[in-house]
């Protein structure tokens, strides 16, 4: 039986406090690292671990810090990504609501190694609560030298603030979020220069995930092999995934990376609702293109997801049943794209303003011969040539709504109505 | 603490101002309800930078408002996992006890009802965030006492300083 | 270096070039929206995409860096295919109403789509409409949101090029808009560079809307009038009507960029000033009459003064030609010295001829300013050479080049800069001298003991103006840069320290070069021709080519090109020449293309002395101030009449092309020299401008050698003449007494400089009223708000105008621009004294009114600053 890690503590009245982190072992990793570990080997640490990252591309995070220059004459920044905007996925909003300690004591270990001495917390700011836990969180570990200077009795300084988010989905592109917090609109940035390179302030900056940082005491504490032997080695870990939609048990579940995806859904999360068939999934977020009910024999990691077309992503899982109408979900999933479309670069902002009046035209019975092919040019002109990876998820997303349930759109315009009306 | 002294506050958590940008646009949308010229010409004066960069980023960002919102801010989550479990119906529902469509406010100013993209809370799906709160697996009958509680409240409030009153509870 | 294969063709290119780069070297087109030559990429219009060989996806050629070996694609099938693609999504949403847009024929859209687009579109849904009108952002600048295609070029014009930053973009996705501030650009620079850049139709010149197709068009190319600068700028003409001006990346050191005088402010020649026919004084009113009549006036009036001086003033906003000619004819037909070509300031050409001979750098500007460190003295560069800082801009922001500011007055540029020394009003001497001390500090043993003694090396105190860690700041990064440049307003010449100022900028030079940094130096001149001026020998100790009237040989040498004798004593200059008028002892004083009595600092004085000189001679375009009180006043061609060539503060020669008739019945600045001339029984020759300017080529040795054929688009650099060090150093001046009192200073401002663009139309209309420059700090000791009405008051008068706050003006400090013809600026001040003492109180009376006790200008051009000349 997996014996869940990051959520060990929420099921506890008051899991937010201090005491209650600390009564779980808390912040040893944190003690641990700064009397017996160089910020090297930290890093090399997790290397050894396998962690990638939980953020959506799943990058090898000991990689990515390794990318941070050793001697730099500026200031190194630590980012984390709060920003969980992607449709279907609230993890790191439980994380932060429950035990914003644990993100905390990532955040301090990971600083540690990359030789950051301040944080952001990209927070979006709808997460009123995550926010103000997070604050009362800061001021607890401030108050307990466990933040500030000379960290537990060393030499070791670091500071974490919180940035709200305003409500844009593309901050959560790591460069966009960078420009969001220089105070710019949130457009992606050109890469190179990389943002370990050059990120923040043009500064070296390493950006990561909530539940990324989140593992980063459990290594510690308990090593990199412990982490590598869970699921798949190449792909390792404890997982958080997000279910929702039409699903008996929709709710956050701690499981090992590579779990079947059938399993997770018709065990772990009850299976269709009563009387019902499960059509499809999304297995991370909607940028991850949908899988047919008859894929759902897949690993849940980042390897064997892309292996079938579709992606982890996030992890956010939506459960899609018979009785509802793709055309409506592909719709409603373009519109999203659209609606959060920087505006930056001329595929996404005007091509998936096309794909969106075209859908809306069929799914409402007015879609013409055509229609599908224009829809198939849309999805060519845009994967591919877009500046960041949103408009990719957009076509991507679209295209395989249009290969797997091609016959539902075909009906819409033969129809000229909505089969499930 | 006044504005000025908040948005220094905040401007103090960055190495440059133009950082503070944001910060000080929700700082001052709590104070003033929402984003006038003026109010944006105040935050770009204290923190001593270009207007139009204020304006841009009042505008880019969804949860800055430039125009008046009413005194609740209902925001349905219509995004896919919400829209799987029902809030095309809710959003109906909604639109027809208030009397009011999607972006409209009721004529007493209490309800703007609006949709939004996913809130992060697909568990608790449908879900609407009024004010700073989530209010999870919603129904019509949830809705309607939901409603009613807010209507109540506002009535308690009415003698209060609007900018000062704390926010329903959940 | 790295090699590269394009379709086939191998080029070897520097590294860090990009494909886009290396396509163009190949000459392999690349359809491009959002790149911009001058920035880096932004790579978002996704137009430029190429197939590079071993990588999955297109890549954005603007956006990717050369590797060696590299083999990229510009032309498959799938290439074609992505961008037809862009297009027609771009398309689709785009306004098709080509026939009323103002860029219908010159629109990177049109022509995109006919190379590249799809033949036709599949979308077929309703098009994207923001507005269903134009939103009038300025007065010059109108936005049809509808036909933006983000591209973004408008607002990175804006803030990374231009530093207005009053362009910005709102909204995001599929409602992006350009606009400004709350969707209006009322107070932005209006340059109109935004429009410029701008691919398609969506920002528009409001002046030039709806009035002409581009093929309609006659296009001459020309240099702006404006300023020193010296920018190119194409005229648009219908049937000899003047319609618009517009500039491109290829030609001039602008580079497509130009400031709003430039781009609105040539409608000045057609100002309702404009002079119709010659005048003469008759029973005191000037009448009009005809040019005979005038000549007849002419011979009757020049005899009777004869036997006492005369003198001559030429503006240095005229072309070379007719400055070479005015020198002439004064020197030979009036046989006099007494020449000048400033009325503001009194040119110490003793000890600026040397200085400008030994310094100089006649270069492009575009070099001088990669250097390590650029030191920028006096003035205010923003408001008087707008185009230059943009370029100081980039130096700074992109080039990694040491940005130093000295100077009273504060400028936008300041916030690009490595060190600001805000000196006291005149303090730049002092200040310099400070500099020229740490300077010598550094030189050591390099130095002569005695000099380094003299100039306050090792040893002696710094003297200080102010700032005094800036000035350590300043002085460090000079000693540490490896290369240096100097830029210099000539606002510096104003002040009566102007003299010691070019002493320390002459010790800065030579103790630079001592410490091997190979310094550069160029004027930042306000006048467009200032340079040209000055090497025309448009001045009272010199002859052309700035040699001394006492150095015999070149005396000898043009007496004898020019077959003449010429006078050989020292001439007066302006200043002194009105000392003459005042004193009963001047006849004729002939004054071309300038207003003294408007910009000479002294109001009253230049009025009684004027009125005093028996005969006064005004030549212009424009009814002047100064014309007003002309015994005749001959009608000459304005800018744009007549053919020349101006010498830019880089020392570039460029021509100057006429684009249509003088109007009315104005002649040819040169034909009226030949005119006047010919009352003498002279003729000048040669006369015709071309003949003109192969004397110059001929006589003048900075010039020599060039010829009209040879100048091009984008002219030819005169020749710097010796460049031995002159070996004379000053002693530093003494410490300014920092004054207890307000100090103003004045200079343009950014819509206004000198009085032709008083005439402009579109000028008045974009710029602020006539307004009073202070910091916070005096105000509020005052007890003023920004947009109160104030009156500046001296010793000497008052005037009445708007405060505008700058929060980045010291205390202490006033500025009022000139050139507002009705504020009668130079009443407020006394000959000699520079800055001006002043004190600031708020107006009595109604706000909106602007009392002004004065000499009978009409309330209504008060109030609009207009030229209150009628003609
Ligand atoms: C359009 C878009 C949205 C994204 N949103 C998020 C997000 O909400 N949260 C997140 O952690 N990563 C998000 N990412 C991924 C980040 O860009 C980045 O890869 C991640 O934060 C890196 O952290 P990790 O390595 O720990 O995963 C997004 C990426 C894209 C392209
Ligand atoms: S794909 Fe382009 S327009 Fe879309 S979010 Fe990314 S940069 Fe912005
Ligand atoms: S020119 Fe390269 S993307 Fe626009």
């Amino acid at each position: 039986m997996f014996e869940p890690v990051l959520l060990k503590n929420i099921d506890q009245p008051d899991s937010h406090l201090l005491s209650t982190y600390e009564a779980g072992g808390g912040y040893r990793a944190l003690a641990k690292v700064l009397r017996e570990f160089t910020p090297d080997d930290v890093v090399e640490l997790v290397k050894q671990s396998n962690l990638r990252g939980r953020g959506g591309a799943g990058f090898p995070t000991g990689m990515k810090w390794s990318f941070v220059p050793k001697r730099a004459d500026k200031p190194k920044y630590l980012c984390c990504n709060a920003d969980e905007g992607e449709p279907g996925t609230f993890k790191d909003r439980i994380i932060m609501e429950r035990d914003p300690h644990q993100l905390i004591e990532g955040l301090a270990v990971s600083a540690y190694a990359i030789g950051a001495k301040t944080a952001y917390v990209y927070v979006r700011g709808e997460y009123v609560t995550a926010i103000r836990r997070l604050e009362q969180a800061i001021a607890e570990a401030q108050a307990k030298g466990y933040l500030g200077t000379g960290i537990l009795g060393t030499d070791f300084a670091f500071a974490v603030h919180i940035h709200c988010g305003a409500g844009a989905y593309i901050c959560g592109e790591e460069t966009a979020m960078l420009e969001s917090l220089e105070g710019r609109r949130a457009q992606p940035r050109l890469k190179p220069p990389f943002p370990a390179v050059a990120g923040l302030y043009a500064s070296p900056t390493v950006i990561n995930n909530v539940e990324t940082l989140a593992c980063v005491p459990h290594i510690v504490v308990r090593g990199a092999d412990w982490f590598r032997n869970i699921g798949p080695a190449k792909s390792p870990g404890p997982k958080l995934y997000c279910l929702s939609g039409q699903v008996r048990k929709p709710g956050l579940y701690e499981l090992p990376m590579g779990i079947p995806l059938r399993e997770l859904v018709e065990e772990h999360a009850g299976g269709a609702l009563p009387g019902r068939r499960i059509k499809a999934v999304i297995p991370g977020g909607v940028s991850a293109p949908v899988i047919p009910e008859r894929g759902l024999d897949v690993g849940m990691d980042f390897d064997s997801l892309a292996a079938v077309g579709s992606m982890l992503g996030s992890a956010g899982v939506v459960v899609i049943d018979d009785t509802t109408c793709m055309v409506k979900v592909a719709t409603r999933i373009v519109e999203f794209f659209h609606h959060e479309s920087c505006g930056k670069c001329t595929p996404c902002r005007e091509g998936l303003n096309w794909a969106v009046k075209v859908m809306r035209r069929i799914e409402a019975g007015e879609g013409e011969p055509g229609d599908l092919e224009q829809l198939d040019g849309l999805c060519k002109g845009i994967f591919g040539n877009t500046f960041c990876a949103l408009g990719d998820g957009a076509a991507m997303g679209l295209r395989a709504a249009l290969a797997h349930f091609r016959d539902e759109f075909a009906a819409h315009i033969e129809e000229h109505r909505c089969p499930f009306h | 603490m006044g504005m000025r002294e908040q948005i220094e506050t905040a401007a103090a958590r960055y190495p440059d101002r133009r950082s503070a940008i944001m910060p000080a646009l929700l700082i001052a949308q709590k104070a003033h309800g929402h984003l006038p010229g003026p109010v944006l010409e105040e935050v770009a004066d204290i923190l001593g930078v270009e207007r139009i960069w204020v304006y841009e980023l009042a505008t880019f960002y969804t949860l800055f408002h430039t125009e008046p919102v009413g005194r609740f801010h209902l925001q349905l989550c219509d995004n896919i996992a919400c829209m799987l479990c029902g809030a095309e119906r809710l959003l109906a529902h909604m639109e027809t006890v208030l009397g009011i469509g999607k972006g409209g406010t009721t004529p007493d100013g209490l309800f703007t009802l609006s949709t939004v993209e996913c809130l992060g809370a697909c568990e608790m799906a449908p879900v609407m965030q009024v004010g700073d709160d989530y209010h999870g697996n919603l129904d019509a009958a949830r809705l309607d006492a939901l409603l009613g509680s807010l209507r109540a409240h506002a009535g308690r409030l009415a003698t209060v300083d609007p900018a000062s009153a704390p926010s329903p509870g959940e | 270096m790295v090699n590269i294969t394009i379709d086939g063709q191998t080029l070897e290119i520097e590294a860090g070039s990009t494909v886009l780069q290396a396509a163009e070297r190949l000459g392999i087109a690349v359809p491009t929206f959002c790149y911009m030559k001058r920035l880096p990429p932004l790579a978002s219009c996704r137009m430029c995409l190429v197939e590079i060989e071993g990588l999955r996806r297109l890549q954005p050629s603007c956006a990717t860096a050369v590797t060696d070996g590299m083999v990229v694609r510009t032309n498959t099938p799938l290439i074609e295919e992505t961008r037809a693609s862009m297009l027609d999504m771009l398309l689709a949403n785009h306004p098709l109403d080509c026939p009323i847009c103002d860029k219908g024929g010159e629109c990177e859209l049109q022509d995109m789509v006919m190379a590249y687009g799809p033949r036709r579109s599949g979308f077929h849904d309703s098009k994207r409409v923001f507005h269903s009108k134009d939103i009038r952002l300025s007065p010059v600048v109108i936005m049809n949101v509808n036909r933006c295609i983000q591209c973004q070029r408008c607002v990175r014009m804006c803030e990374e090029v231009v530093g207005a930053v009053a362009l910005g973009t709102v909204e995001k996705g599929m409602d992006t808009a350009v606009t400004g501030f709350e969707g209006s650009l009322a107070s932005c620079d209006q340059c109109g560079n935004c429009i410029e850049v701008c691919p398609v139709g969506a920002l528009m010149s409001f002046p030039y809307r709806y009035k002409a197709r581009p093929w309609d068009l006659a296009e001459t190319d020309t240099i702006c009038p404006h300023c020193g600068t010296g920018c190119q700028l194409t005229v648009g003409a219908r049937k000899g009507e003047f319609m618009r001006v517009r500039s491109d990346w290829e030609h001039g050191m602008n580079r497509e960029t130009l400031c709003v005088r430039g781009r609105f402010g040539l409608d000045f020649i057609d100002g309702s000033a404009r002079i119709k026919r010659p005048m003469i004084r008759r029973d005191g009113v000037l009448v009009p009459v005809s040019w005979e009549e005038a000549g007849a006036y002419l011979r009757q009036r020049l005899p009777a003064v004869e036997s006492k001086a005369c003198g001559g003033l030429a503006s240095p906003r005229l072309p070379n030609e007719v400055l070479y000619q005015f020198q002439k004819l004064m020197r030979t037909v009036f046989r006099t010295n007494n020449i000048d070509c400033s009325s503001r300031w009194s040119t110490p050409v003793d000890t600026l001829a040397p200085l400008v001979a030994a310094h100089y750098t006649r270069a492009p500007l575009e070099e001088l300013i990669g250097r390590d460190c650029v030191l920028v003295v006096g003035g205010n560069v923003t408001e008087e050479n707008p185009v230059t800082e943009y370029l100081l801009r980039d130096a700074a922001r992109r080039r990694q080049a040491g940005l130093l500011m000295l100077s009273a007055r504060p400028s936008r540029l300041d916030a690009d800069a490595r060190a600001v020394v805000r000196v006291t009003p005149g303090g730049e001497a002092a200040a310099l001298g400070a500099v020229v001390a740490h300077l010598a500090a550094a030189a050591g043993p390099a130095l002569p003991g005695d000099v380094a003694a003299m100039i306050g090396g090792p040893g002696s105190e710094p003297t200080m103006a102010a700032g005094g860690d800036q000035l350590d700041g300043l002085a460090t990064a000079l000693t540490d840069g490896g290369s240096v440049t100097l830029l210099v307003s000539a606002d510096i010449l104003r002040a009566p320290s102007a003299r010691a100022t070019l002493e320390q900028i002459g010790n800065c030079l030579q103790v630079l070069r001592t410490l091997g940094k190979a310094p550069a130096m160029q004027f930042l001149f306000d006048r467009a021709n200032q340079l040209g001026a000055w090497d025309m020998g448009a001045l009272p100790l010199a002859l052309p080519g700035l040699r001394d009237i006492a150095d015999n040989a070149a005396h000898a040498a043009f007496e004898r090109a020019w077959g003449v004798a010429i006078p050989s004593e020292p001439g007066a200059d302006f200043d002194a020449m009105l000392d003459l008028c005042d004193n009963g002892k001047m006849g004729t004083l002939y004054i071309v293309g300038s207003d003294p009595l408007m910009c000479y600092p002294d109001r009253h004085f230049a009025q009684r002395a004027l009125a005093a000189a028996d005969f006064l001679i005004v030549q212009d375009a424009f009814l002047t101030d100064t014309a007003g009180l002309a015994d005749v006043v001959l009608p000459a061609a304005s800018y744009g009449e007549e053919p020349g060539t101006f010498t830019n503060n880089e020392g570039r020669i460029q021509m100057v092309r006429k684009f249509r008739e003088p109007a009315f019945e104005a002649r040819g600045n040169l034909a009226i020299f030949d005119f006047v001339a010919a009352l003498h029984d002279h003729t000048l020759q040669p006369s015709t401008q071309g003949e003109i300017f192969d004397e110059i080529a001929r006589l003048v040795p900075a010039y020599a050698g060039l010829t009209q054929d040879g100048l091009g688009r984008d002219g030819a650099f005169t020749r710097a003449g010796r460049t031995e060090p002159v070996g004379r150093f000053f002693a530093p001046p003494p410490a300014p007494v920092v004054p207890g009192e307000m100090m103003l200073i004045v200079g343009n401002g950014l819509f206004h400089n000198g009085y032709l663009t008083g005439h402009s139309e579109i000028l008045n209309t974009v710029a602020d009223d006539p307004y009073v420059e202070m910091g916070a700090q005096d105000a509020a000791e005052r007890a003023l708000l920004d947009g109160d009405q104030v009156v500046v008051r001296s010793a000497q008068g008052d005037l009445t105008a708007k405060l505008k706050l700058n929060r980045r003006f010291p205390k202490g400090l006033v500025f009022v621009p000139e050139n507002y013809r009705a504020l009668r600026l130079n009443s407020l001040m006394r000959r000699g004294e520079y800055p001006c003492p002043v004190e600031v109180e708020r107006a009595p009376g109604v706000v909106g009114v602007v009392p002004i006790a004065g000499l009978g200008a009409g309330a209504q051009d008060l109030a609009q600053g207009l030229p209150g000349g009628t003609s």
